[in-house]
C-alpha cells in the first residue's frame, strides 16, 4: 500500500504542476515507482492508478498533446482539482459529521472521507439515540445528482422504455428518491430505485429550469395525491380512528368532528388505487360517502370482484 | 481494483496537506482529533509525504514533512495546497443528510448554515433542486430527549395490525425513521423485552420522571423484522401490478414464475397480509395460508355489512 500511495503522490504532483498532457509513455519513464515495470506491470499499475486517482474525485483527463490530436496525454487541471472553499467554520463542520452519522444512505455507515476534505472535524455523534436511514443511496443517485448541478440530461430505463430527462432535482419523500424532471415535454417523476442504467450526458449546460420551480412541490405528500384525476371524497371514520385519521390527513383535506366523535373529512383525490388502498387500511371504521363511483370501486374491491 | 483501505489512506493524506499548510503551527493533536489519526498513523503518513515530489527527486524536489516538538511541518508542498473537490455522491450524501436531520427539527443550528454553504458550492443558486424530506409525526423530539438522559416515559400506543390501544412504561434507546416511518426502541416494560412502536401511532406521551441508566449501543435504523415461531404464513402469487409489495414487505421469493413472483409472506398478524390481499384485489392471489383466508373473508364480511344500508 506505501508503494501505491507515494507512487500516486508522485504522480499527481507532476500532473498538478506541469501544465500540459502527459503521455503515459512519459509518465513511465518520468515518475517514480512506475520505472523498473515490464510493459504488462506498467499497463496494470497505470490503469489501476488512474481508477483509483479518479474515485477520489480528481479530475484525470485526457487531452491532445498537439494540434494534430495524434497524439493524447493526462492532464489534471489544478482549478477543476480544487474544492471551492464553503467557508465552514469548526461548528459547521462538526454538525455535518454529526448528521452525516445519524442519517444512513441506503444502509452504508458513513465514511469520513468527505468530511476530511472539508477541513476534518473531531468524532461527534457515537451515542445519539437518533438515527435515519434514507434509501439506497447508490451510484445512480451520484450520477443524477451531477447531472442537475452541471445540467447534464440523464439518461435510464423505465418500466422497459430509455429515457432521456432534463433533471431539475432530486426528492427524498416517503422513504424513497424521486428524480423530477422533463421527458416528452412535460415534468415527470421517476422512482429512482426503478431506474435502470443511469448515465449522465455528455454535454454540460444543455437545459435551463423553468423559473420557479420548486423540486418539493412536484412529489405530493401523500400516495392518493400522486394522480391525474381530480376527485373529491368525503368520509367518514369512526371515533376510535379520528385521532390517526386527523393525523394522516393532516392538512391535506378539511375535517369535521360529528358529536358522536367520529370524523367527516374531505378529501381531494389524484389516484382512486392509492387513495382505496388507505382508506382499506382502516377495516371497517372508514364509510367512503362520495362520490359513488369511487364507492362502488372500493365495494367491488372488497367483493373480489375486480 | 485498489483496496478501500489505500484511497482511504491516500483521500485523508491529500485532505490533512491542505489543512496543515493553511494552519502554519498545527499541533499533532489537533490534526489528530482532526483527521481521526493516531499519532503513529500520522507519523508515518507524514514520513511517507516526505519521501515524494517532483521528477529529480533530490533534495528541493520532494515534499518536507514532519513533526517538530510536537508541530506538524508541511513544506515544499504547494500543488496540495487544495483538498480535492467532492465526488458528486459525496456532496449529495454530505447535503441529503444534513437536510434530513434538519427536516426533522432536531439539528443543530450550525447544520443549517453548513447545508446552505455547502448547496452554494455545489449546486450554484439551485439550492432547491434537492429536497429531503423526513415528514415526521409529533413527540420525536421528545422521545429523543428521553432517550438521551435515560428517562422512562408512558405512552399510549395503538398496534396497526390488532388496533389494540395500550398504556405501557418504555425505557426509550433510540428514534429512527426508515421505508418513510418513524420507531422507536426501547424495554418496554409491560412485555418486560426489547420492542419498535411505530412512532405515528403513538397517540401520547408522558414523562414519568423515573429514569434508567443508558447503555452506549450500537442502534441501527432497521426494524429487524425476524419471524418467530408462533408468526402467521402465506404463500402469494404477485401480477405486475402487485410486484411492489415484494420491495416494500420483508417478504421472501419462491420464484419468479409465468404466473407471477411467488413469495412466501410472514406475519405476526393474519390481518397485516389480509389487508394487503383486499386492496391488491385481482393483482394478487393466496396460494397458502388457512388463517389469512379465513381473516380475509372475515373482514370482506365486516367492510361489507358496514357499508349495508340500516
Amino acid at each position: 500500500m506505501q508503494r501505491v500511495i507515494e507512487r500516486i503522490l508522485n504522480l499527481l504532483a507532476f500532473l498538478l504542476t506541469v501544465g500540459r498532457p502527459v503521455t503515459a509513455e512519459e509518465i513511465r519513464t518520468t515518475i517514480s515507482g512506475y520505472g523498473q515495470a515490464t510493459d504488462e506491470a506498467f499497463h496494470r499499475m497505470f490503469e489501476r492508478d488512474k481508477d483509483l486517482l479518479r474515485r477520489l474525485g480528481i479530475p484525470l483527463e485526457l487531452a491532445p498533446t498537439d494540434g494534430w490530436q495524434v497524439e493524447h496525454g493526462y492532464v489534471v487541471d489544478p482549478e477543476t482539482y480544487a474544492l471551492p472553499d464553503p467557508g465552514l467554520t469548526d461548528d459547521e463542520r462538526a454538525a455535518l459529521w454529526l448528521a452525516a452519522e445519524v442519517v444512513r444512505m441506503g444502509g452504508q455507515v458513513a465514511a469520513p472521507d468527505a468530511i476530511f476534505k472539508l477541513g476534518g472535524a473531531p468524532v461527534t455523534g457515537s451515542g445519539e439515540p437518533l438515527a435515519a436511514a434514507l434509501s439506497e443511496g447508490s451510484d445512480d443517485l451520484g450520477t443524477a445528482f451531477l447531472a442537475i448541478a452541471e445540467r447534464r440530461h440523464v439518461l435510464f430505463g423505465y418500466r422497459d422504455k430509455p429515457r432521456r430527462v432534463a433533471p431539475y432535482g432530486l426528492v427524498h419523500r416517503r422513504g424513497h428518491w424521486y428524480l423530477v424532471g422533463e421527458d416528452d415535454d412535460r415534468t415527470k417523476v421517476f422512482r429512482m430505485d426503478k431506474a435502470t442504467d443511469v448515465r449522465a450526458g455528455g454535454h454540460p449546460g444543455v437545459f435551463e429550469r423553468p423559473e420557479g420551480f420548486r423540486a418539493a412541490d412536484a412529489i405530493p405528500g401523500a400516495p392518493w395525491e400522486a394522480g391525474a384525476e381530480d376527485l373529491t371524497a368525503k368520509i367518514l371514520f369512526d371515533p376510535a380512528v379520528a385521532w390517526w385519521a386527523r393525523r394522516q390527513i393532516g392538512n391535506r383535506g378539511s375535517t369535521a368532528e360529528t358529536p358522536d366523535g367520529s370524523l367527516l373529512a374531505t378529501i381531494p383525490v389524484a389516484n382512486p388505487e392509492a387513495f382505496i388502498g388507505w382508506l382499506l387500511s382502516f377495516d371497517d371504521a372508514a364509510e367512503l360517502l362520495e362520490p359513488t363511483e369511487l364507492r362502488e370501486q372500493l365495494l367491488a374491491l372488497v367483493r373480489g370482484e375486480v | 481494483m485498489t483496496s478501500t483501505r489505500t484511497a482511504q489512506r491516500l483521500n485523508r493524506i491529500l485532505a490533512m496537506l491542505p489543512w496543515v499548510i493553511a494552519n502554519s503551527g498545527a499541533s499533532v493533536a489537533e490534526v489528530c482529533e482532526r483527521f481521526g489519526y493516531t499519532e503513529r498513523e500520522l507519523a508515518a503518513d507524514l514520513d511517507l509525504v516526505f519521501v515524494c515530489g517532483l521528477p529529480g527527486y533530490g533534495p528541493g524536489d520532494l515534499m518536507v514533512a514532519y513533526i517538530d516538538d510536537d508541530e506538524v511541518i508541511v513544506e515544499l508542498a504547494d500543488y496540495f495546497a487544495n483538498p480535492v473537490r467532492l465526488t458528486p455522491p459525496e456532496a449529495l450524501s454530505l447535503l441529503a443528510s444534513g437536510m434530513a436531520l434538519i427536516s426533522t427539527g432536531q439539528a443543530p443550528e450550525a447544520l443549517e448554515t453548513a447545508v446552505e454553504k455547502l448547496q452554494r458550492v455545489v449546486l450554484g443558486d439551485d439550492g432547491d433542486a434537492l429536497v429531503v424530506d423526513l415528514a415526521e409525526p409529533p413527540f420525536v423530539g421528545e422521545l429523543r430527549g428521553s432517550a438521551a438522559s435515560g428517562e422512562v416515559v408512558r405512552i399510549v400506543h395503538t398496534a396497526i395490525a390488532s388496533g389494540q390501544t395500550t398504556e405501557r412504561d418504555v425505557e426509550p434507546w433510540a428514534v429512527f425513521t426508515t421505508m418513510g416511518n418513524w420507531y422507536l426502541r426501547g424495554h418496554c416494560r409491560m412485555a418486560e423485552a426489547e420492542r419498535v412502536f411505530r412512532v405515528d401511532r403513538i397517540r401520547d406521551i408522558e414523562a414519568t420522571g423515573e429514569t434508567f441508566t443508558v447503555i452506549p449501543r450500537s442502534l441501527e435504523p432497521e426494524i429487524g423484522y425476524t419471524p418467530g415461531a408462533e408468526d402467521v404464513r402465506a404463500t402469494i402469487v404477485l401480477r405486475d401490478a402487485a410486484r411492489w409489495v415484494a420491495d416494500y414487505y420483508p417478504v421472501e421469493v419462491v420464484r419468479d414464475g409465468g404466473d407471477g413472483l411467488v413469495v412466501r409472506f410472514s406475519a405476526s398478524d393474519p390481518l397485516v397480509v389480509a389487508r394487503l390481499l383486499l386492496r391488491l384485489g385481482s393483482a394478487a392471489d393466496l396460494v397458502e395460508g388457512e388463517a389469512v383466508a379465513a381473516t380475509l373473508e372475515e373482514l370482506r364480511s365486516k367492510i361489507l355489512a358496514s357499508y349495508a344500508p340500516d
